[in-house]
C-alpha cells in the first residue's frame, strides 16, 4: 500500500516536473520577448520623438488645428509627444501579445490569431478617422475664411456644414473597415447624405430665398450689369 | 527657355539695352506701349544696341501679333532722327507658373545671355506711358552706375493701397530705405542684378506670380545693389476689375514680404531707421481720373470677420488687439474708424504668425483680407476731403509708426 502511495506520488511528482520542464522554455522566451520588446518600444519611442521634432511636426499639427485639438481635449502633451507614446504603447501591446502566444496556451492561440488579422483593419480605421478629422478642420477652416472673403452671411453655416459631412464621411470609412454593420453604415450614410442634400436644396429654394437672391444679385452685379457702386481702387 | 528663343538671343550676341513686356492678353494697350519704348530708346539711347522682348503668357486676343505689327512710321513727330541700331524685336512664349513673375525670369535670361548694361521692365496694359520713361528707368543704369531703379508715379490718393497701408511702410521699416513704390510694376534694373536675380530658386513661389515686384526691390535692397528712384509721371492702367483678383494679389504680395523676413531677419533687426534714396525725374501736378469706392462694402467685410474668423484671430492677436476689433465691427458706418497704430500691430502680429507658423499661412494670409479692407475703408473715410498732398503726409506717419513700433515687431519675433 504504501509502495503504490509512493510510486503514485512520484509519478505525479514526475509529471508535473515535466510539465514545468517542458514549459519553462516556452516561460523563458516570453519574458526574453517582453525585456526585448520593451526595449524597442523605447528606443524607438526616443527615436521618433527626435525624428518627429526634426521635421517640426508640433508646428505643422499647430498648422493642421491638430495642437488645438488635443489641447481642447484635456492633453498636456505635444502632438510629437504624444505621436511617440502611441506607438510605445502599440509596440509594448504587440510585444504582450508575443508574450502570451510563445507560452503557446491552446486557449490564446486562437485569440490571438484572429487579433492579428483584424490589426492591419483596426490600423487602417485608425489613420482614417486621424487624416479624416485633419481635412474636415482644414478644409471647414478655408470655406469659412473663403466665405467671409465673398461675403456670405452665413459663412459659420457653410464652413461647420463642410467639416460635419468630412467628419460623417471618415467615420463611416472608419467603421466599413472595422467591418461594422457594413450595410447599416451604408445605408445609413446613403441616407443621411441625401437627406442632407434634400434639406439644402428645400432651404435654399425656399427657406433661404432670400439668400440665393442675395447670392444671384451679386454675381449679376459683378458682371458688371447692376448698379450697385463699385471698388475701382487699385490695390497694387 | 524656347529654342528659338534661345537661338535668336544668340544670334544677336551682345545688347546695351534690353526691355522687357510681361503680358497676358493686353492687345488693346500693348500697341502703345511698345511704340512708348521704341520711340523712347530712339530718342533717349539712338546708338544703343536695344532688344525689347515681350514675355507672353499664351495670349489669345493677338497680343503677340500686336507687339510684332507696331512701328513708328515718322521719328520726326518725336523729334529725333532715325536710330543708328534699329531695336531687335522679339516675343515668346515663358514657360513655369503662370503669372508675372515666370515672364520676368525669361527676361533676366535674355539680359544674361546677352550680356546686357542695362534693363528694364514695363507693364503692357499702361495707358500713361510716355518715351520718357525709358530714359527715366535706364539713364541711372546706363550712365549714373545704379543697379535699380524704383518707380514713382503720381496716383490718385486712394489708389495703391496695399502699397501704402503695408508693403511700403514695412520695407522701409526692415531695410531702411525709403522707395515710395517698391511693388509699382516698372523697374530698371542692372544687367549684373539681372544674373543675380536668376541665381535665386524661387520659381516655384509666389515670387513667380504677384510677388515678383516686392522680391525684387527687396533684394536689390537687403544685397546692397545702388537703388535709386524715378519720377515717371502719371500711372495708369486699362480699365479692369479690382475685386477680382484682390485674393490672390493679396496673399502673394503680402506673402512675399513676410517669407522675405525671414530670409533677412539677421539683417532687418539691425536697422535702427530709414533713409530717402536718390531720385531722378521732374516733378509735376498730374490731373487724376476719380475713383469710386465703396466703403460700405468693405466695412460689411470687415464686419463678417470680426464676427466668424474670430477664433482664428484669437490665434494671431494679442486678446487687447482683439478687444479692439471688436469694439471697432460695433461702430456705424459713419462712426467707422480703424486707427494707424492699431494697424501697426496687426501687421506685425500676422507677420509673427506667419514666420511662427501657427496657422496654415495661405489660411492666415486669407483671413488677413477683411482687416485690410476695414483698414483701407477707415483710411478713405478719413481722407475723403484731404488733398493729395495731405494724404501723402498721412501715409508719411503711418510709416512713422511703423517705424516707432519696430521693436515690437523685434522683441516678439521668436
Amino acid at each position: 500500500m504504501g509502495e503504490v502511495w509512493k510510486v503514485t506520488i512520484t509519478d505525479s511528482l514526475n509529471r508535473f516536473l515535466g510539465k514545468v520542464l517542458e514549459f519553462l522554455p516556452n516561460l523563458l522566451a516570453m519574458i526574453t520577448i517582453l525585456v526585448v520588446g520593451f526595449l524597442i518600444a523605447w528606443i524607438f519611442k526616443k527615436l521618433l520623438f527626435r525624428f518627429l521634432k526634426a521635421i517640426q511636426f508640433d508646428r505643422v499639427s499647430r498648422q493642421w488645428g491638430l495642437a488645438e485639438v488635443l489641447s481642447k481635449g484635456g492633453m498636456t502633451y505635444s502632438p510629437a509627444n504624444l505621436l511617440s507614446r502611441f506607438f510605445y504603447w502599440v509596440i509594448v501591446f504587440v510585444t504582450l501579445i508575443l508574450g502570451i502566444n510563445a507560452l503557446e496556451v491552446a486557449a490564446t492561440q486562437n485569440l490571438i490569431a484572429q487579433f492579428f488579422n483584424y490589426l492591419p483593419h483596426l490600423f487602417a480605421a485608425v489613420i482614417i478617422l486621424v487624416i479624416g478629422y485633419l481635412i474636415a478642420v482644414f478644409l471647414g477652416q478655408a470655406t469659412l475664411i473663403a466665405a467671409v472673403n465673398a461675403q456670405m452671411e452665413s459663412a459659420k453655416l457653410l464652413s461647420r456644414l463642410v467639416r460635419w459631412f468630412l467628419i460623417a464621411f471618415s467615420l463611416t470609412m472608419a467603421l466599413y473597415q472595422l467591418g461594422i454593420a457594413e450595410k447599416v453604415i451604408t445605408a445609413a450614410f446613403s441616407v443621411i447624405f441625401g437627406g442632407i442634400v434634400l434639406a439644402l436644396a428645400i432651404a435654399f429654394g425656399w427657406g433661404g430665398r432670400e439668400l440665393a437672391k442675395d447670392f444671384l444679385e451679386r454675381l449679376y452685379k459683378k458682371n458688371g450689369k447692376g448698379d450697385e457702386k463699385e471698388n475701382h481702387i487699385s490695390h497694387i | 527657355m524656347e529654342k528659338s528663343f534661345q537661338i535668336q538671343l544668340e544670334e544677336i550676341k551682345v545688347a546695351d539695352i534690353l526691355i522687357g513686356i510681361p503680358s497676358y492678353n493686353n492687345a488693346r494697350t500693348i500697341g502703345h506701349v511698345v511704340r512708348a519704348v521704341i520711340a523712347g530708346l530712339a530718342k533717349y539711347f539712338p546708338k544703343a544696341r536695344a532688344v525689347m522682348v515681350n514675355s507672353d503668357g499664351g495670349s489669345t486676343d493677338g497680343t503677340q501679333d500686336e507687339v510684332r505689327r507696331v512701328q513708328i512710321e515718322d521719328f520726326k513727330t518725336i523729334l529725333t532722327s532715325h536710330p543708328v541700331n534699329p531695336i531687335q524685336r522679339i516675343v515668346t512664349p515663358y514657360h513655369g507658373i503662370p503669372g508675372k513673375g515666370s515672364a520676368f525670369r525669361t527676361i533676366f535670361e535674355a539680359a544674361k545671355i546677352l550680356k546686357t548694361k542695362a534693363c528694364a521692365v514695363v507693364d503692357s496694359d499702361l495707358r500713361s506711358i510716355t518715351p520718357e520713361w525709358m530714359e527715366l528707368l535706364l539713364r541711372p543704369i546706363y550712365e549714373e552706375g545704379f543697379d535699380y531703379v524704383a518707380p514713382l508715379y503720381a496716383r490718385h490718393k486712394f489708389d495703391g493701397t496695399i502699397t501704402n497701408s503695408i508693403v511700403y511702410p514695412l520695407t522701409r521699416t526692415l531695410y531702411g530705405k525709403r522707395i515710395r513704390q517698391p511693388i509699382g510694376g516698372d523697374f530698371g534694373f542692372s544687367g549684373k542684378l539681372a544674373e543675380f536675380y536668376l541665381t535665386r530658386d524661387v520659381w516655384e513661389t509666389d515670387v513667380a506670380r504677384f510677388g515678383i515686384d516686392i522680391w525684387m526691390t527687396t533684394l536689390a535692397v537687403a544685397e546692397g545693389f545702388r537703388a535709386c528712384q524715378s519720377y515717371l509721371g502719371a500711372k495708369i492702367h486699362d480699365a479692369k476689375d479690382p475685386g477680382s483678383d484682390l485674393g490672390p494679389m493679396f496673399t502673394q504680395v503680402v506673402s512675399s514680404v513676410y517669407h522675405l523676413m525671414e530670409e533677412y531677419q539677421r539683417l532687418w533687426k539691425e536697422v535702427k531707421e530709414s533713409q530717402p534714396v536718390p531720385g531722378f525725374g521732374f516733378h509735376y501736378e498730374v490731373g487724376l481720373e476719380p475713383i469710386s469706392v465703396n466703403l460700405e462694402r468693405m466695412i460689411g467685410n470687415f464686419r463678417l470677420g470680426v464676427r466668424d474668423l474670430k477664433e482664428i484671430w484669437e490665434k494671431v492677436l494679442l486678446p487687447e488687439t482683439g478687444n479692439q476689433l471688436e469694439s471697432i465691427g460695433r461702430l456705424s458706418d459713419e462712426g467707422f474708424s480703424f486707427p494707424r497704430d492699431l494697424w501697426v500691430r496687426v501687421v506685425y502680429d500676422f507677420a509673427i504668425a506667419y514666420h511662427e507658423g501657427s496657422i496654415h499661412r495661405e489660411h492666415l494670409l486669407k483671413s488677413m483680407i477683411p482687416l485690410y479692407l476695414g483698414r483701407v475703408a477707415s483710411f478713405v473715410k478719413e481722407n475723403q476731403k484731404s488733398s493729395a498732398e495731405e494724404v501723402e503726409k498721412e501715409i508719411e506717419s503711418l510709416c512713422q509708426a511703423f517705424e516707432e513700433k519696430k521693436p515690437y515687431l523685434i522683441e516678439h519675433w521668436a
